[in-house]
């Protein structure tokens, strides 16, 4: 008799354990709410990074089409038979051998033509994607960490 | 009352779970239906699609940077059939902005195939029409008017070839199809097309992926300067007007390099109209007649003789020959080209006059073994290995040859019964030009990919001769062409060379009334940094081509000098000293 009495006097009231049920309850749902909401919005940050890379993807296929357009025009424009019009409409005539006078100039060495040069500098300016874009959140991590443990 | 309750509440329970039970049996029984799996596998299709990327065409520059070979952007001009709401005024607009009647553009819209969705109505629509079609389209949304609806343009790239009709026969031309026929863009196609590469792209944007990055082609730099194959091809030309020549071709090569500076020939076409190849050339050997077309180039062919004679040291500068007119070899008399005998000459006389009864007589002492095994090793009958599609191979018989008889030894001597091409020629006298050593001649200088340049080294294809034959030799061209061919010097610069005046075969005999009149020099004869080649065939103001080959050497002699800024010998040999 002793015994039940202790039982009931610390066992809780009905309509309190219906409480902690329902609180559970909730929190599972608020804690797959937030699960769900950050999926969505992690998600949607995905999609418009995806798109955002497409569409810089179109642009740089445009500029490298508009750029070969405009070499393409620019040659066509300077054309050997253009030139050599242009340079006669404006007074110039081709030179005789005898009108030439040749200078000694030490060390001078004929410049490279432009193309070969712009591709020896080109190797500096090759397409690397950068390391963000490609690093695990761990890998991130011990970046940073290491990074701090760098400096100081 | 209460247990009441129980009951009804438990009744309803179980029918609620029965029906969320049933719903989700059949939800699994329709996912793994027969139906589900054609209804995934149609959603599949729309789902993305495979595209391929193609890389841009590698471009074609000339030695200083200017582009002879490029890119532009044309359009594929295609309607979406299930887009498409109004087939007359699509009709109307498509036929009058494409240089199409209404019939054609109609029947390509209402007769394709059943299963087609869309219809690419024309391609390689030039960016100005499809701009004018832009336009209308523009005008039509902002008066939300959806007759245009699915037109559609695709952009693409088009060979583009700014000069035009220049250095046409050793750059070739691309089709439609992508694939390069003759000269570089057929040479290098793999190189200059690059690899296309194909990707799945889906169109859920959740799935969105990086595209590839697909490399355009490689980049080439030629060797040719395009101001000097400009000034080389005119002058060519000018000469077939000048002389009456049917065709002709000339070749300017650094001799120590084989690098090829200018490459000329006739006829050329205009690159960017390629469909007219048909209308130009009777067949491909014609394109580039410098490589393709072998002939009896004559006289030009005593140098290699005298140098095969000079290098066993049958015979030195000084040998004297007694020249009667004519000589009996495997018997059958040879004359000389005026039928005249000369009498006394020495090895100079000999190739000053252009004596073929002495270089018969030569040939005859140098032994048929050793010359025919000299002009092997200086490459006749065997291709150059230039870098440049459909090159012929020419034709020495050699004895042994079902078609080879002893008087071959004499007439070959002098360049008549032995085909050759120009450039075969001209790779066979850079060995006496260079130091007894012979180049391979090439186009290609560097290539470019991916930022990175590699330089086309120079090759040899071996020593025929020594260096001293070699110096010996170009000093007895160079005393001989100030006497026999005055047309073909320079002011101001040591010339060596050869005229070449050889009749034409035909199947009756040689014509007599008809030559091919050739000419190989090189300068400055001390540091030689240019040879030039010149053919022009069957010329009519006059037969020799000490009048015709000669001058037309000369001149290109005198724009390749200025062109490549080589000082007259006076000036240079000043400034060496120093």
């Amino acid at each position: 008799m002793q015994a039940t009495q202790i039982i009931h006097a610390y066992k809780q009231a009905p309509w309190r354990v219906q409480r902690q049920y329902v609180g559970a309850f909730l929190l599972v749902i608020i804690v797959l709410a937030l699960v769900a909401a950050l999926y969505l919005d992690l998600s949607a940050r995905t999609t418009l990074a995806g798109r955002d890379i497409q569409e810089l993807q179109a642009q740089i296929t445009a500029i490298q089409r508009s750029n070969a357009d405009l070499e393409t025009e620019l040659a066509d424009l300077t054309s050997s038979a253009i030139m050599q019009q242009r340079a006669l409409e404006l007074g110039y005539r081709p030179v005789k051998p005898g009108e030439l006078d040749y200078v000694f100039v030490p060390g001078y060495v004929a410049p490279e033509p432009d193309i070969l040069l712009a591709s020896a500098d080109s190797t500096s300016r090759s397409f690397a994607l950068p390391e963000i874009y490609s690093q695990s959140l761990l890998e991130w991590l011990d970046d940073r960490i290491k990074s701090r443990g760098g400096m100081q | 009352m209460r247990q009441q309750y129980a009951n009804r509440s438990l009744f309803i329970v179980i029918g609620l779970v029965i029906i969320g039970v049933g719903i989700i049996a059949q939800m699994v029984r329709i996912q793994n239906s027969e139906q589900a799996k054609l209804f995934l596998s149609r959603g599949d299709i729309y789902a993305g699609e495979f595209r391929t990327f193609n890389p841009e065409r590698g471009e074609i520059y000339d030695r200083n940077g200017h582009l002879l070979a490029g890119n532009r952007t044309v359009y594929e001009v295609g309607v979406s059939l299930p887009q498409m709401k109004d087939v007359d005024a699509m009709a109307y607009v498509l036929s009058t902005y494409l240089n199409m009647t209404d019939g054609e553009v109609r029947d390509k819209l209402l007769n394709s195939p059943a299963d087609w969705t869309y219809v690419v109505v024309k391609d390689y629509v030039s960016t100005e029409t499809v701009t004018a079609l832009q336009q209308v389209l523009d005008r039509l949304d902002a008066a939300d008017d959806n007759r245009l609806n699915g037109l559609g343009f695709k952009p693409h790239f088009e060979r583009s070839y700014p000069e035009k009709n220049l250095a046409s026969n050793v750059l070739g031309f691309v089709t439609q199809d992508g694939r390069g026929y003759f000269g570089i863009e057929e040479k290098y196609n793999d190189l200059l097309a690059g690899v296309p590469v194909q990707v799945w792209v889906p169109r859920d944007p959740n799935k969105a992926t990086e595209i590839p990055r697909v490399p355009n082609g490689t980049t080439l730099v030629l060797t040719l300067d395009r101001d000097l194959q400009a000034k080389v091809e005119n002058i060519l030309d000018q000469s077939l007007r000048d002389y009456g020549a049917k065709n002709g071709a000339i070749i300017v090569m650094d001799p120590k390099t084989g690098g090829i500076l200018a490459m000329a020939t006739t006829p050329r076409m205009d690159l960017n109209n390629y469909t007219d190849y048909f209308q130009v050339y009777d067949n491909g050997s014609q394109y580039n007649r410098s490589i393709g077309m072998a002939y009896e180039a004559g006289s030009v062919v005593k140098i290699l003789t005298m140098a095969a004679a000079l290098d066993t040291n049958t015979v030195t500068p000084g040998t004297t020959f007694i020249d009667t007119g004519s000589i009996e070899v495997g018997g059958i008399t040879i004359q000389n080209w005026d039928r005249q005998a000369w009498g006394q000459q020495d090895m100079i006389g000999c190739l000053k006059h252009s004596l073929n009864v002495c270089l018969a007589w030569v040939a005859t002492q140098i032994g048929s073994p050793n010359f025919y095994s000299y002009m092997e090793h200086f490459g006749l009958g065997h291709p150059t290995g230039i870098d440049l599609s459909g090159e012929a191979m020419g034709r020495l018989k050699i004895p042994g040859d079902s078609d080879w008889y002893p008087v071959d030894l004499g007439t070959n001597a002098f360049g008549q019964g032995v085909t050759v091409t120009p450039l075969q020629m001209l790779m066979a006298a850079s060995a006496i030009a260079n130091d007894g050593q012979m180049v391979t001649p090439h186009v290609l200088y560097a290539m470019l990919r991916d930022g990175h340049q590699y330089n086309v080294p120079s090759q040899y294809a071996g020593s025929p001769i020594s260096a001293q034959t070699a110096h010996t030799l170009t000093d007895m061209l160079a005393v001989s062409v100030v006497d026999e061919s005055v047309g073909a010097l320079l002011p101001g610069y040591r010339i060596a060379g050869k005229t070449g005046t050889a009749q034409i075969p035909t199947e009756y005999g040689y014509d007599p009334n008809h030559t091919n009149a050739s000419f190989i020099g090189w300068g400055p004869v001390d540091d030689p940094k240019f040879m030039i080649y010149v053919w022009l065939q069957e010329p009519e103001t006059s037969i020799w081509s000490s009048q015709t080959a000669a001058p037309v050497f000369s001149e290109v002699a005198q724009q390749t000098v200025i062109t490549l800024n080589l000082p007259p010998d006076m000036v240079r040999n000043q400034y060496g000293s120093r």
